[in-house]
């Protein structure tokens, strides 16, 4: 009886009917990323230009979903708002893999002192709140959006080298490190050749479920006004402009509220359905 | 070729290993006996300088293996590999198998084995060869472990052992996860190889039929000692140590014939 | 030739296994086909094979354990007068454990690592009779005794503090405590060491006796099953392919297949072989028709791909091959 398990990783999972949270994830990721992408040519108005005697109009052929307490179009704000908010999200994603990873593989395989010092240093800046933190950051060095996003990558990283280094431990001990070890393979091969391909659906499904957590803190940094300045049209800093007129016109927070709610969702579906499929352990 | 000499290891303050010393000269095939916890997988580990003793010195081709660095323990380890008890464990399960296979060669790519000459600088021809003369079909080039059965995977790393024609290939248990029949192919092919070859096996297991099928000379280990030492003819002399009487009566089976 | 006499019958049997099926449900692949052996009072009954032969799935069945994914289609096992194919849960649990004990392989993960082994005797003990704590204790340390341990130091000591060999001791003691009629050991030495190993078996036969219970021994070990059993079914691709008495099965296997894993197994001789013989092929790989085997066999004849009838040669032994019609001189025609 030779029952061979069927290798997640080698099927184009989207293509297959298994997982519904996947496939929705997938739907509306795409989604999103297509109103990014081309969102800017399409729009119906300039996010930046106001037009104070349309301040708070509500929602008409012009202006699709009405204008701000601006007078600028709130759903051409959105889509170009998309950009700015999706991208510094992926950049800071990215950066903090490549950060991340490798300090990860290096200190998991080398162990001993170095993976000591690393690990005390990285309990250091998570014994501070995330958020206080990014907040200290983003203030001392002044509010911008590069800032915000050096502050997010500064405590970002320590959870990739984490989970990283915990997995390449677990493995370096397996035989076939060993034997690559007697086979005359370098450290270097070793991490490069059969360490790396360990950890590579594992970051995938937590950096899914991280852009959720990333909109999530530079939305709520913006709404404090440490991160996009206006009039940059961002959803966080959106919602920060519409928070005067809460109660006269509850909209200004409602749509990127809701824009920032659905892509969170689509990306924690998504980075679910993975570590589902992924994560032996969890089922 | 080899000469272990004395060595001890302790593992949190249990002796694994006490005053173990052996030789092993070339060609010759050694085998070493014990129950777990006797230490013999720990011997292995010594004699591959993937672990350090704490007394005594391995030395390996004229050289003290655990003093060695960098390139010079890099060039020993050429002569010197192993395959292990669990095929599963032993291959990468994200890597094919065949460069899994390939391995060893990438990093020496000075090393020409004899039976690699025409095709040292093709990759997957060298692949094809090895998997020909461990008794695999080259169908099997492109696939991963999990695809493989436990036999196919053992002859692979089996195949990865002898890649750099070494001359001692350490085994340990090789096939004590494998069914019967497919334990028996694999014995065969370790047992052709090695006369093939012309290779030293240091061949380590619990079960002394194996040993014994295998083996010139045997070393039995228990609890770290090494109790009894004797030409694999002299098994079953009267002047064997108790316990190696002990394991042989054990391993015997009731004559129906 | 008499055709398919295993007597099933038999006034002695204990346990009677009739043309058992066991087909997975979703794909319809069988994994047992018609299985068919029984175990007599008192003896030891040994059913070896290869990894995915179904005799551990066997285990199951008679267990009634079976994995909702599979499905029984046929056959009977019948304990003493009760047919345990069509018992209720209910009625299943109160076998097992009573009637039925079961040994396996991983004697690590038999008892709970944080509760105290006595503990768990205790519970056991009232989960199927009405005494209170203090007898239990008596009665757990009588079994402890009776399985040769120290009997006060391992009620109590917690699972960890226990060497392998006195684990799997104490899981005999709690299998035995109601002295069941069977005991059904899957693999019970494979994590032990050879020692240890032996000496469990040694025990195991001796409260076979006192006990006066039947054991099914399910091993891959030819050794254990030439050492300790009276009765053997070899068992390939889920079916028995040869089943006699096991001095009769080992003096003249029949099956090709039994006879190339007599041969193809290491044994500890004065005399030193050069080669092992094996069989061609990996375990497992087995025909859709016929003769599970025909695919590995050497001496496959065209006759091998239709169903083989259990042959009985002598009392005591009968096989399922065309070689036992065969003419001699057909048996070495290789493909």
């Amino acid at each position: 009886m030779n029952i061979q398990m069927p290798r997640i990783n080698r099927i184009p999972f989207f293509f297959k009917n298994q997982n519904l949270l996947i496939q929705w994830g997938i739907i509306f990721f795409l989604i999103i990323t297509l109103i990014t992408l081309i969102g800017p040519f399409i729009v119906p108005n300039d996010p930046l230009t106001a037009n104070m005697s349309e301040r708070l109009a509500p929602p008409s052929s012009t202006y699709p979903l009405g204008t701000d307490h601006m007078g600028r179009c709130i759903f051409s704000r959105l889509i170009v708002g998309a950009q700015s908010t999706l991208g510094i999200t992926a950049l800071v994603v990215a950066t903090v893999a490549i950060i991340g990873i490798p300090i990860g593989l290096v200190i998991g395989y080398i162990g001993g002192r170095l993976d000591t010092v690393f690990m005390r240093v990285a309990d250091g800046i998570l014994a501070l709140p995330e958020f206080i933190l990014a907040i200290a950051i983003a203030g001392f060095l002044g509010p911008s959006l590069t800032n915000l996003m050096i502050s997010i990558v500064f405590v970002k990283w320590i959870a990739y080298t984490r989970v990283v280094r915990s997995i390449v431990i677990t493995e370096r001990n397996k035989d076939y490190v060993q034997a690559a070890k007697v086979g005359g393979s370098s450290s270097w091969k070793i991490i490069r050749r059969h360490m790396f391909p360990q950890i590579v659906s594992p970051v995938l499904v937590l950096a899914t479920l991280d852009i959720g957590k990333v909109i999530l803190t530079i939305s709520s940094l913006s709404y404090l006004g440490l991160g996009a300045q206006p009039p940059a049209p961002e959803w966080g800093a959106m919602l920060n402009d519409g928070r005067p007129y809460f109660q006269s016109a509850p909209e200004l927070m409602i749509y990127p509220g809701l824009a920032i709610f659905f892509v969170v969702l689509a990306f924690n579906l998504m980075g679910e359905g993975l570590r589902d499929k992924w994560d032996v352990k969890s089922r | 070729m080899l000469h272990v000499n004395s060595i001890s290891k302790t593992y949190h303050s249990k002796a694994a290993l006490s005053d173990i010393s052996l030789t092993v000269q070339p060609g010759e095939s050694i085998g070493v006996i014990g129950e777990s916890g006797s230490g013999k997988s720990t011997l292995g580990k010594i004699i591959l300088g993937l672990e350090k003793p704490e007394q005594g010195d391995v030395h390996f081709r004229g050289s003290n293996l655990h003093t060695l660095k960098g390139q010079a323990l890099k060039a020993s380890r050429r002569h010197l590999q192993i395959v292990f008890q669990d095929p599963a464990g032993s291959l990468n399960p994200k890597l094919l198998v065949w460069k899994s296979v390939v391995e060893p060669l990438e990093n020496f790519p000075d090393v020409i084995p004899s039976f690699l000459k025409e095709v040292r600088h093709d990759r997957k021809k060298m692949a094809e060869v090895l998997f020909q003369k461990v008794g695999l079909s080259s169908e099997l080039l492109e696939r991963y472990p999990h695809q493989l059965s436990g036999g196919q995977k053992q002859r692979i790393a089996v195949a990865r052992g002898i890649s750099l024609e070494p001359d001692l290939l350490v085994c340990d248990e090789p096939t004590s996860s494998l069914d019967v029949s497919v334990q028996a192919q694999v014995l065969n092919l370790l047992k052709k190889l090695q006369r093939d070859l012309n290779l030293s096996l240091l061949f380590i297991s619990h079960d002394i039929a194996a040993v014994q099928f295998m083996c010139e000379r045997i070393v039995v280990l228990k609890e770290g000692l090494a109790v009894d030492s004797f030409l694999t003819e002299d098994l079953f002399s009267e002047s064997r140590h108790p316990y190696t009487r002990l394991l042989v009566e054990m391993s015997m089976e009731q004559e129906y014939k | 030739m008499i055709e398919n006499n295993t007597p099933a019958t038999c006034e002695n049997n204990l346990l009677v296994v009739e043309n058992l099926s066991v087909i997975i449900r979703n794909s319809r692949e069988k994994l047992i086909r018609n299985l068919h052996f029984s175990i007599s009072q008192g003896e030891i009954f040994g059913l070896v094979g290869e990894s995915g032969s179904g005799k551990s799935l066997t285990a199951t069945v008679i267990l009634g354990m079976i994995s909702k994914s599979l499905e029984v289609t046929s056959g009977s096992v019948k304990l003493g007068q009760s047919e345990i194919t069509s018992l209720s849960e209910r009625e299943l649990r109160n076998i097992r454990g009573k009637e039925i004990a079961y040994l396996s392989q991983n004697y690590q993960s038999f008892f709970t690592p944080f509760i105290k082994v006595g503990q768990q005797f205790i519970e056991i003990i009232r989960c199927h009779t009405d005494i209170s704590r203090k007898e239990a204790k008596k009665v757990a340390i009588h079994w402890l005794n009776k399985v040769h341990l120290p009997a006060e130091r391992v009620f109590n000591s917690f699972p960890d503090e226990l060497s392998g060999g006195q684990l799997q001791r104490a899981s005999i003691a709690s299998a035995i405590m109601f002295q069941p009629r069977l005991i059904i050991a899957d693999e019970p030495t494979t994590a032990l060491d050879v020692l240890t190993g032996e000496r469990i078996l040694d025990l195991l036969s001796e409260l076979k006796e006192e006990l006066n219970c039947s054991i099914l021994l399910i091993s891959h070990d030819l050794k254990h099953i030439i050492n300790r059993t009276q009765t053997v079914g070899v068992m390939y691709g889920g079916q028995i392919v040869e089943i006699g008495k096991t001095s009769a099965v080992l003096s003249n296997p029949i099956h090709p297949y039994t006879n190339l894993l007599l041969q193809s197994r290491l044994r500890l001789n004065k005399h030193i072989q050069h080669e092992l013989p094996t069989m061609l092929g990996e375990p497992g790989s087995m025909a859709e028709e016929g003769c599970p085997f025909s695919k590995r066999c050497p001496s496959v004849m065209k006759s091998c791909s239709n169903i083989v009838p259990m042959s009985s040669l002598g009392s005591h032994h009968s096989a399922a091959c065309h070689l036992m019609n065969a003419e001699r001189e057909e048996r070495y025609v290789t493909r």
